[in-house]
């Protein structure tokens, strides 16, 4: 029969719905079932990896999807960078007014001043948040945190040891952690003045010390949250704040980025028969 | 050459290379002269104990009574460190003379061949392999 029966089929419906509503309830209570039994035993995406000693374990392979690096500061796009809307909590860093100065005379020398792009060790905080990969190895005494561009390997002490006595002035400062429940929180001074906070010019003093807070956010989310205080360049502390996702990505690796061997890479390896 | 052969010899020059001081970072001849030796003695206004040469600026007051500011190199933080020089011993204020070469630059930078502090010790503070030894000379204020 080719023709419709309105009335039939307006009569059945009722029946119809309550089949297939009966049968869409017992689909969602097996799919429930399901994941409470085997989720919570094997993938449960709300555990986050921990330590034996059972502290959150951040070993992995990290990375921001924001554009922090290019201006910590909200700022729009220009000619060597994409727009972003800033990670400093306000918008702005409170700057003294002769360092503002200073920060505006590297942004308009920032294609030749900023000491990232002469290979050297980016600093911290920039290492977090500059945009490439960094890994992290953890154990129960400390934290190594290695970044992909230049050289450097920083390592943050969780064995309850204090700043040493005569510290040097290192290009990473020195980094004593403790814990707050699940969160690390990283205090870190002893700075040298040679490394900038992004490729814009924002700046520091020696006198930086950043306090940091890593939290997982899920297992594979890290927020990263930091407060940088430096009486010589700021009129008060200030806070940043980004997001690091884990690299999951099959055999993904880090790559070495020495920028300051490239241009002696001619010379490697020698070549003797060429004259 | 077979590749082996290359193989071994790169890894034996690693071994020699990476054997060499930190602070041999770069030659004493790539930045300084030789031929201009220099004694000054100055005020400490900075001291920066960094890797891989460090540096200390001071306050040297000409026999005219002006004040001009210089930039010295030292050798590595840990070298240093092992002479006894912290970030405490030359703490700003503090009074130091400096026997050296200058900058081939030709501004007021130079090299720390030896440091005379001012409890009397004098102690070696550059670390490159290829300085020449501190000259026997007036400083050039007092």
């Amino acid at each position: 029969m080719n023709t419709l029966d309105l009335n039939t089929l307006q009569r059945h419906r009722p029946a119809k719905f309550k089949k297939t509503a009966s049968a869409l309830l017992l689909l969602l209570a097996v799919f429930t079932f399901s994941f409470m039994t085997t989720g919570a035993e094997a993938h449960d995406s709300t555990k986050i990896p921990r330590l034996a000693n059972g502290k959150p374990d951040f070993s992995g392979i990290w990375q921001t999807t924001s554009a922090a690096d290019y201006d910590l500061e909200p700022h729009s796009n220009r000619k060597d960078a994409p727009p972003g809307p800033g990670i400093v909590e306000g918008g702005e860093i409170p700057y003294l007014p002769k360092a503002l100065a200073q920060r505006k005379k590297n942004f308009e020398n920032r294609a030749t001043d900023d000491p990232a792009l002469k290979g050297y060790t980016l600093g911290v905080p920039r290492a977090v948040y500059y945009p490439e990969p960094f890994q992290i190895f953890q154990r129960a005494r400390d934290l190594t945190v290695i970044p992909q561009f230049g050289h450097s390997v920083r390592t943050i002490h969780t064995n309850n040891t204090e700043h040493p006595e005569d510290p040097n002035d290192w290009w990473l400062g020195d980094s004593r952690a403790k814990w707050d429940g699940d969160t690390l929180v990283v205090d870190a001074k002893h700075f040298n003045d040679k490394t900038w906070l992004d490729r814009s010019g924002n700046f520091h003093s020696d006198a930086l010390q950043v306090v940091e807070r890593w939290k997982y956010l899920d297992p594979n989310t890290i927020e990263y949250k930091a407060t940088l205080t430096d009486e010589q360049v700021f009129s008060k502390p200030w806070n940043i704040s980004v997001i690091l996702h884990r690299h999951r990505e099959k055999n993904f690796q880090l790559i070495e980025d020495y920028r300051y061997t490239l241009d002696y890479d001619q010379f490697y390896p020698p070549k003797p028969d060429q004259k | 050459m077979s590749r082996k052969t290359i193989v071994g010899a790169l890894a034996v020059l690693g071994v020699v290379v990476s054997a060499l001081p930190a602070n041999a970072h770069h030659a004493f001849s790539a930045e300084f002269d030789a031929a201009q030796p220099i004694k000054v003695k100055g005020i400490v206004t900075k001291f920066e104990l960094v890797n891989p040469h460090s540096w200390l600026y001071i306050d040297v007051t000409g026999p005219d009574g002006k004040v001009t500011q210089w930039g010295f190199e030292f050798g590595a933080p840990f070298g240093l460190k092992e002479k006894g020089i912290t970030k405490k011993t030359l703490a700003v204020g503090t009074e130091i003379t400096i026997n050296g070469y200058k900058a081939k630059n030709d501004q007021n930078f130079g090299y720390a061949v030896e440091s005379t502090l001012a409890d009397g010790r004098t102690i070696k503070t550059g670390g490159a392999q290829d300085a020449p030894a501190p000259a026997a000379q007036p400083a050039i204020n007092k």
